[in-house]
Parts: structure tokens; C-alpha cells; sequence
């Protein structure tokens, strides 16, 4: 589903973000990624988000090669590809139902089709109470999971998260990554970049240690 | 992965079912454009106040310039009197000088009739219809001469455009010849002004047109700068539609929305402070006109002026937003 050969990425001013990065992720595979912040993570995700492009090597997605994608293509190609962000990235001036709601108004769902998967996903991530609440009414952890539920309203079968238990307490991580394992289940493939060390031991899934900017271990 | 593949497998769309599933989520994301864009509008309503008036000024004034110069036009002097000349006969000369003058120019092939005026006649006249009676009967003598209106044939021809040179040129050899009869004191003939008001009105046509285009320009870029500022303050929003799958032009669309709208309430405004100022004018327009005993019926703008005002805003904040979309939208995919 995810393959990286030989991947780098300079940003421009600055040390190499990633370098020489391989690896390949099977369809329905769920896998960590983990290291010291600044070691590449969110650059990681980001190419594979199609929210870069590396500066060399080759990223694929379901088998096409990214480097292909022209850019009128790249927003369809983005929307199989659900991203739960660090910073949330919610709209704070719409409600919650309008946030999770935003990708399926995008891809042009019916409304009755909207309300009713909306709901869905709120009841998911057990928010289904604040569907009117404004995101600046949330706590962070809640604010989160309506992040979550955006990423998971189109059914996406790529999900990525970067560092979504980093404002949770313990209870709620561990729901979530209980959350996590379920859509992986139904044939989600699932990265999630995180350095909860201890959570990810107790889950025995795959794990990717990147290091500056390299895979220093695949196990 | 297993959600797409269900998703394939449950049926094979055809072409026909697919067209129209996309058509309906093609209309669904207008309709939410539609309505975005006009949220934008709702939620501030100061700004927004604030723009709509500005581009309702900016677009009132060539319009109420071109229902001025609308009105002007239609204050065609009687047709009749652009082919009649006026004789005012040397201050001495009797009933006998003016009808054998008169008899003599009826005679004239370019001439069709011939009214004298007697002194005592255009005095009556003069008195009656100037509001001057007081000052005409404190007069000892009639200070007034003979006149004799001639009234040229082909009246038609006059505002005739490939006729009217020949046609000048044959009145400006009548009044020559008029002129060098010893009893007549000045032929007159009343085309002069009636060119220098159409020289005029010409001239205002073209400072119309002019400042039409200017302000014109300056909706334009209000509406672009408005959106500009739009657009910056939404980057937050436009980044986070960008990352979960909106296409450029999904995201372009509520902004043009945007800048329509502005420009049609811009119109709007402009439709009625020029109709509010007509009525503010009527009034006391009448009121002078009467004076003159003339009867003016005021042009408004109707109904062809109103939409073509109102679809021209629309079109130049279209336009504008689309400039400003263009500028400043550019970068929006972060690939």
C-alpha cells in the first residue's frame, strides 16, 4: 500500500529531513513509527499525505508512483489518504459537525448521506454529544478526536496519525489505539507516528525507529 | 482497502449513472459554495456594509450620469424649429415692407411657409406668456420688430446623418442671402445651439463612458482587494480544505461566489441612490420646469438599465474576485 524507496527530502535552507528512507507497508498492515522529534516522522507522513514531495527517491500509494501525480490529480489521490494531525488543524470558526463533516461536502455527499455518517464517526470517538460545540469549547483530547473522526468520515484506506495520544491521558490513548486496531481490522491500513513507547510495546505491532532521518530499525 | 473493494464490487456503474452521480455531487458542492459564500457575507456585516456601499457609489456615479445625459436628450427641442429660420426686420419697417418681404421668400423652392409676427402681436405674446407684464406695460412704445418665421421644407431630413451636410449647407446659403436683404436686420437660425448642446451632450457621453470605465476599474479592485484580505484571512481554513482532498477549484469557487455577490449588492445600492436622487430631484424640478411652462416627464433608469446595472456589478466582482483568486490562490497545493 506504502512503499518507499530511497526517499530523501532536503527542505530547502536546512539538513536533510529524510534520507535514503526504504520500506513498504502491505494493504491492511498497521505499523508505528517512532523516534526522537525532529528524527523525520511528520516529514514522513506528510509525503506520504501527498503534502510534499520528496527530493528524491520514490514514494508509492496503492501502487502509483507519487512522483506521477499531476497536481489537478493530487486532491482526489489525497482524500483516500485520512490524516489526524498533531495540531488538530480544525476550523475553529465552524462547528464539529461541520469539521468532520468537511471532506464528505468536498467529495459532494448528499447532506441526508452527511448527517448520518457524521454521526457515525462522532459515535466513534464517543463525541457524538458535542456535535453542535464549537471547537474552542473542547478540551485538546477532545478536540483530537473530532480531528480523528474528520480523518475517518470518508473512509479512507490509508489512515496516518502524528502523535494523536500526545494530549491524552492514559484512559483515552488507549481507547483510541483500541480505535485504531478496530479500523485496521476492517482493512484500514494504519501508520502511526507516536514515541509513547510503552503504548506501542503493550500493542506488539510492527515498528519503525527513524533516526536523523534514516530507518535505524524495521521490526 | 476492503471498503473500496466492497464499494466495486457491489455493482458496475455505467457511464450514463456515473455522469449523473457525479453531476449531483458536481451541483451539491455548488449549492455548498452558494451558501458558503454567502455565510462570508452574513458574518461580518460591517465590512461587508462598508464594500457594498463603496461599490454602490463607485458605480452610482457613471450611472447617474448616464440617466442625466438620458434625461438631457430628451429634451429634443420642437422638432419644427430646427428647420425654421427667424427674421427680425430693420426696427423702422412697416406692414407693407413686411409682407412683401414675406410673399417674396414664400416664393423660395427650399421654403414652405411664411408667418409674420407683427411688433404688436409678439408684445401681446411676450406679455402674457414671460411672467414680464409689469415691465412690458410700463414701456411707452413697442420696442419689438417684425418678425417672420420661415419654415423650410424637408424637416425630416434635417437630423438626416448623410443628409445634413448638403442640407447645412443650403440653409447656411438661405441665411447668407436672407441676411443681404435690406429689410431684414438678423436672420437667425436656431440649429446653433441646438449643435453646441448636441456638442455637449457628446461631450458628456464621452466623460460617461469614461468614468463608466474608471469606476468600472475601481469595483474591480475593491472587490479584488476585499477578497485578497478574505483570502488571507482564511488561510487557516484553506489549508485544512487543501489537506482533506479539496480541489482548487472547489476552493476558488466560494470566494468568486463571493466577489458576485459583492458586486451585485453593489449594484442594488447604486440602482437606488440614483432612483432615491431622481425622486429627491423631480420635485423642485418640476416646480423650475413649470416656470418655463414646460411639461418633463423624469427618465429613471426602467427596468433594461436597472439589470443591466445590476448583472454588470455582479460581472465586474466576478471579475475582480476571479483576479484576486488568480494572484493570490496560486500556491495552494502544498506539492
Amino acid at each position: 500500500m506504502i512503499r518507499f524507496e530511497r526517499v530523501s527530502k532536503r527542505y530547502p535552507g536546512s539538513v536533510l529531513a529524510l534520507s535514503d528512507v526504504n520500506f513498504h507497508l502491505a494493504t491492511g498492515e498497521m505499523a508505528f513509527l517512532t523516534g526522537h522529534s525532529g528524527a523525520g516522522k511528520s516529514t514522513l507522513l506528510r509525503l506520504i499525505g501527498l503534502l510534499d514531495r520528496p527530493t528524491g527517491g520514490q514514494v508509492f500509494l496503492d501502487g502509483r508512483n507519487l512522483a506521477r501525480v499531476s497536481r489537478r490529480k493530487l486532491p482526489v489521490l489525497r482524500r483516500k489518504v485520512g490524516i489526524i494531525f498533531q495540531d488538530h488543524k480544525l476550523l475553529s470558526d465552524k462547528s464539529v459537525f461541520d469539521n468532520v463533516a468537511l471532506p464528505l461536502i468536498i467529495a459532494g455527499v448528499r447532506y441526508q448521506e452527511i448527517q448520518k455518517r457524521v454521526s457515525a464517526a462522532l459515535d466513534q470517538v464517543d463525541l457524538l454529544r458535542k456535535v453542535r460545540s464549537m471547537p474552542l469549547a473542547l478540551s485538546s483530547g477532545e478536540q483530537q478526536r473530532v480531528g480523528i473522526a474528520r480523518a475517518i468520515i470518508s473512509k479512507p484506506p490509508v489512515l496516518l496519525a502524528d502523535e494523536p495520544t500526545g494530549n491524552l491521558d492514559p484512559d483515552l490513548s488507549a481507547d483510541l489505539m483500541t480505535l485504531f486496531c478496530r479500523l485496521n481490522e476492517l482493512g484500514t491500513t494504519v501508520l502511526i507516528a507516536s514515541h509513547d513507547i510503552a503504548l506501542i510495546e503493550q500493542l506488539g505491532r510492527r515498528v519503525l525507529i527513524l533516526e536523523q532521518g534514516s530507518i535505524k530499525s524495521d521490526a | 482497502m476492503v471498503n473500496i473493494r466492497r464499494h466495486q464490487h457491489r455493482s458496475k456503474p455505467t457511464l450514463l449513472s456515473r455522469l449523473s452521480q457525479g453531476f449531483r455531487a458536481w451541483s451539491r458542492r455548488h449549492v455548498y459554495s452558494f451558501f458558503s459564500s454567502l455565510g462570508t457575507l452574513v458574518r461580518s456585516p460591517l465590512g461587508t456594509l462598508m464594500t457594498v456601499a463603496v461599490l454602490g457609489i463607485a458605480l452610482a456615479l457613471p450611472l447617474g450620469l448616464w440617466v442625466g445625459l438620458n434625461n438631457i436628450q430628451q429634451v429634443n427641442p420642437a422638432t419644427d424649429s430646427l428647420s425654421t429660420i427667424s427674421l427680425f426686420l430693420t426696427a423702422g419697417a412697416t406692414q407693407d415692407e413686411a409682407e412683401k418681404v414675406a410673399s417674396e421668400i414664400q416664393a423660395w423652392p427650399q421654403v414652405e411657409s411664411v408667418i409674420s409676427l407683427s411688433p404688436a402681436d409678439a408684445l401681446t405674446d411676450f406679455r402674457e406668456n414671460s411672467g414680464f407684464a409689469a415691465a412690458v406695460d410700463a414701456l411707452t412704445e413697442n420696442p419689438l420688430p417684425w418678425v417672420l418665421e420661415v419654415q423650410l421644407l424637408d424637416t425630416n431630413e434635417v437630423n438626416d446623418d448623410t443628409g445634413e451636410l448638403l442640407i447645412r449647407q443650403q440653409i447656411e446659403a438661405l441665411l447668407e442671402r436672407l441676411q443681404a436683404m435690406p429689410t431684414i436686420d438678423l436672420a437667425q437660425y436656431d440649429m446653433k445651439w441646438l449643435e453646441r448642446l448636441q456638442a455637449l451632450m457628446g461631450l458628456g457621453a464621452t466623460i460617461g463612458r469614461l468614468l463608466g470605465a474608471l469606476f468600472g476599474f475601481a469595483v474591480i479592485f475593491v472587490v479584488g482587494n476585499t477578497i485578497r484580505l478574505d483570502i488571507q484571512n482564511r488561510r487557516e481554513e484553506i489549508e485544512v480544505m487543501s489537506l482533506v482532498g479539496a480541489t482548487e477549484a472547489f476552493i476558488r469557487r466560494p470566494f468568486l461566489y463571493t466577489g458576485f455577490w459583492y458586486g451585485l449588492l453593489g449594484g442594488i445600492v447604486a440602482m437606488s441612490l440614483v432612483s432615491i436622487s431622481l425622486l429627491l430631484i423631480n420635485l423642485p424640478l418640476q416646480r423650475l420646469l413649470l416656470s418655463y411652462q414646460s411639461q418633463f416627464e423624469l427618465l429613471t433608469p426602467g427596468f433594461i438599465g436597472g439589470l443591466v446595472v445590476l448583472a454588470g456589478g455582479g460581472l465586474l466582482g466576478l471579475l475582480g474576485a476571479a483576479l484576486a483568486v488568480r494572484r493570490h490562490l496560486q500556491n495552494l497545493n502544498p506539492v
